[in-house]
């Protein structure tokens, strides 16, 4: 199962793909677990320059009945900073923030799909 | 300080307005972000895990009180009400949008500040020693030099594309507070024998993936060729820096390649054609000279009642006195450390409310003058010893007292994964969980000085390197693991650190620290600190009592 | 021919190349032509000798330096920038215009952005064949933005400490 991650341009706020759109909230995001439709939906993400960088998918794994980032950074982008837990998304709780701050499975290094590297 | 005329603050002016431009043009879809990427990179901009970061340069370390309540005010204003101040001693700002970006470099030059070249392949913020004019050991002001390389660094028309990033360190006094060894241009102030000035400069230090500690290219500059010389290093850096592998494109790597000893004939060659024309004139130096004239001090007893009374009545200020002040050229006065790692704190990090007691005591007590170390913390450099009891209690008030400076607890960390988008570990919590393992301040004292240092990645930002423990983030299988290393060293006595033993899980961290601080402590010689200790028993024992309790 | 934009007393004009750039696998056409390094060292005395106004392209990784014997009979010094971020292009100019003394135009040509307009005038670019389609207009407006400078480079600017009249 995948989910396709961005910046927003203006602002740098981690965003998320859902059917057209892009959304703030991890638990709003579009999920995929059709790879030809995920990679589509990556090109069209990835042409949307003027509105997000950075787009790319990333894998999903199932606790408890959620689906969060298989790896720990794409986790943090979704959540916040550790250190500070009055800032980022993580402020506004709810079930899918608890499982995203409690997962501990194991996390591939980036979770980026292709593993393409980053700069 | 350096005053802005009318000239300095024309180009703040103009390039906040070119910024704006093209940030408009990006936003509007006429640059590709390939294009503007280097371009806000230029302007300190970074793209991180949660938002932009600005970063925004403290030129060798030095502000005064206006400069730092604007920063403050720019923290409530566009972030979440702090900053974190950097291992190059600039702050940074985590929580940043580009759209708010133009009004905040306006905002920044409103008070003669910028966040030029603070990132990107070009010349980066000149550091310096954060005593400078305040301690009696140096030879010459090195903020004079920076400002001098500040200037002519500043939108340098052939070294703003080079193959990588240039730093650049200035240190002028027998002991070194700014890692000169560790950059890519190293600069000891110094005088010949005949007392003329002049720099020893050092090329091809550095850390990261292939740390170096710098090779001295010439024992001798002449003061007044300094920019001359250093054009000649950054031509040849420039032509034949490799610009295939982002990895081996630093300074370091050609030094490496070519040996010291090549490289610098190459310079020399470079050196002898390009002759005087670009030197600064006498006139320009003796002016920029003149804006760091000693502050105006009164004559004053070396010895204070007040001070005395208070160290006697109040073991807290006494511990402080100790560990968070140092001694000052002039009778009477203090150099005084601010310690921005409180226990369980993020390292290096300031609130707005914080900065803004650290100002008001700078303006009422210190000279109005403020340095940031490229150990994460700011410095009073110019303070009464009549007025120490009142500034401590003005920082103990604001959570700045903590009496750690150089003790276990001052630790530099990156802010790693928690923010970073190059990192793969945290670094904060690692930090907070030795600091608050070590928060017994008689237990750090006894430990004496001991230097942790602490990066997310191999990029090294938390100079990791030279730290007397090291401790590397890596990611082993999607976990955060540590390498710790040991023994190194980021002062004259530059040393990278020799790596201790396999990578340890992040709950093993802070348990690991004591277990060597225990080596430490049971093998001591008198006199010895950790690093000393180290460096006379080699890594085994330390390797056995870490690795022996795996079992 | 590919669109030019001249620069010339800090103002800047579209005009022709007049140089036709012949790749090293192409026959010499009539007329002035743009050759690289290593085909102006083997043809350049030829094709010289026929009348014409010679150019040399120069790759970011090759010396100025080999050209500098030749520089008085060299029109046009086209110097490459594959990437815009490779900056070598930048000292060869800086060394054509302020150690060498070439009087000939200096090109631009790649991956030239009107963003790094200001550099390379100051460098001592004086033609452009910009990569983004930036017009003169918008070219001027770029190299123009800074009214001030802080260092010595071959377009003689005064650096700012001149400018107060030290």
């Amino acid at each position: 199962m995948k989910a396709l991650i961005a910046n927003r341009l203006t602002d740098g706020e981690v965003v998320f793909w859902n059917d057209g759109a892009w959304v703030e909230r991890f638990a709003d995001a579009q999920l995929f677990d059709d790879d030809a439709q995920a990679q589509a939906v990556e090109a069209q993400g990835q042409a949307q320059s003027t509105l997000v960088v950075d787009v790319y998918l990333i894998d999903l794994v199932e606790a408890d009945g959620i689906w969060t980032p298989l790896s720990y950074r794409e986790r943090l982008k979704a959540l916040g900073p550790t250190n500070r837990l009055d800032h980022g998304k993580q402020v506004e709780g709810g079930a899918v923030v608890d499982a995203l701050s409690h997962a501990h499975t194991s996390a591939r290094s980036t979770g980026r799909v292709n593993l393409i590297k980053r700069k | 300080m350096y005053r802005y005329d009318t000239l300095d603050k024309e180009f703040l002016a103009d390039r906040t307005a070119e910024f704006r431009e093209q940030t408009a043009r990006r936003l509007a879809g006429e640059i590709t972000e390939d294009q503007f990427k280097p371009i806000r990179l230029m302007n300190g901009l970074y793209l991180q895990l949660h938002a932009y970061m600005l970063r925004v340069a403290i030129p060798y370390g030095s502000l005064d009180s206006r400069q730092l309540r604007k920063l403050a005010w720019i923290a409530r204003t566009y972030d979440k009400g702090y900053g974190h101040f950097t291992t190059r001693t600039n702050l940074q700002f985590h929580w940043i949008k580009l759209a708010d970006t133009p009004d905040i470099l306006d905002a920044l030059a409103s008070v003669d500040m910028h966040a030029i070249q603070t990132s990107g392949n070009c010349i980066r913020n000149v550091t310096a020693d954060p005593f400078a004019g305040a301690t009696a050991e140096e030879i010459d002001d090195p903020r004079v030099w920076s400002e001098a390389m500040r200037q002519w660094s500043s939108l340098h028309p052939e070294f703003s594309f080079l193959p990588r990033k240039f730093k650049i360190a200035v240190t002028a006094a027998p002991q070194d507070r700014t890692a000169a060894k560790v950059h890519d241009i190293g600069l000891v102030i110094k005088r010949a024998r005949d007392g003329a000035l002049g720099f020893e400069v050092m090329v091809g230090g550095g850390l990261g993936r292939t740390p170096y500690i710098g090779s001295t290219i010439r024992e001798f500059l002449p003061a007044s060729r300094l920019v001359s010389y250093l054009e000649a290093i950054l031509r040849v850096y420039n032509r034949h820096g490799r610009r295939d592998n982002i990895y081996k494109a630093r300074i370091k790597i050609l030094v490496a390649a070519l040996g010291a000893e090549e490289f610098a004939r190459q310079v020399e060659e470079e050196w002898e054609k390009i002759g005087t024309a670009s030197d600064l004139p006498d006139t320009e130096l003796a002016r920029i000279r003149a804006a760091f004239a000693p502050a105006v001090f009164e004559t004053l007893p070396a010895r204070s009642e007040a001070f005395e009374v208070a160290k006697a009545s109040n073991p807290a200020f006494a511990r402080f006195v100790r560990n968070n002040v140092k001694p000052h050229k002039k009778a009477g006065y203090a150099i005084v450390e601010v310690s921005l790692k409180a226990i369980g704190e993020t390292p290096g990090d300031a609130s707005a409310d914080q900065m803004e007691v650290v100002a008001d005591l700078a303006e009422r007590y210190g000279q109005d003058d403020i340095r940031v170390t490229h150990e994460q913390n700011l410095v009073l450099p110019h303070v009464k010893l009549d007025d120490l009891a009142t500034v401590h209690a003005g920082l103990a008030a604001a959570g700045l007292a903590t009496p750690n400076i150089n003790l276990i607890s001052d630790i530099i960390a990156c802010p790693g994964l928690d923010y970073c988008a190059l990192a793969n570990a945290r670094a904060i919590p690692v930090a907070q969980h030795i600091a608050e393992k070590f928060a017994d301040q008689d237990r750090a004292e006894t430990i004496g000085e001991l230097k942790i240092k602490i990066s997310g990645c191999i990029n090294a930002c938390g100079h990791h390197h030279v730290g007397h423990i090291g401790i590397l983030g890596v990611d082993k299988k999607g976990e955060e693991f540590y390498q710790l290393t040991l023994g190194g060293s980021g002062a004259e006595d530059a040393a990278v650190g020799q790596i201790l033993g396999p990578a340890l899980p992040a709950n093993r961290v802070a348990e690991s620290v004591d277990t060597l601080v225990e080596v430490y402590l049971r093998e001591r010689g008198e006199g010895e600190r950790f690093l000393d200790t180290f460096r006379r028993l080699g890594v085994a024992p330390f390797k056995e009592a870490v690795y022996a309790e795996a079992h | 021919m590919p669109k030019l934009i001249r620069w010339r007393d800090g103002d800047a004009v579209l005009d022709d190349s007049a140089f036709t750039a012949v790749a090293d696998e192409d026959d010499v056409p009539a007329g002035d032509v743009i050759i690289s390094l290593s085909r102006f060292q083997s043809e350049g005395e030829r094709l010289l000798s026929e009348g014409r106004a010679v150019g040399v392209r120069l790759e970011a990784s090759e010396n100025v330096e080999d050209l500098v014997y030749d520089l008085p009979r060299i029109a046009v010094v086209a110097v490459a920038f594959p990437k815009f971020r490779d900056g070598r292009g930048y000292t060869t100019a800086d060394l054509l215009r302020a150690r060498y003394g070439y009087r000939g135009e200096v090109r631009a040509v790649g991956d030239v952005l009107r963003e790094q307009a200001g550099f390379m005038v100051r460098v001592g670019f004086d033609a452009f064949e910009p990569a983004d389609g930036a017009t003169p207009e918008q070219w001027r407006h770029a190299a123009n933005r800074h009214r001030h400078v802080y260092q010595r480079a071959a377009d003689g600017r005064a650096p700012a400490f001149a400018e107060r009249g030290e």
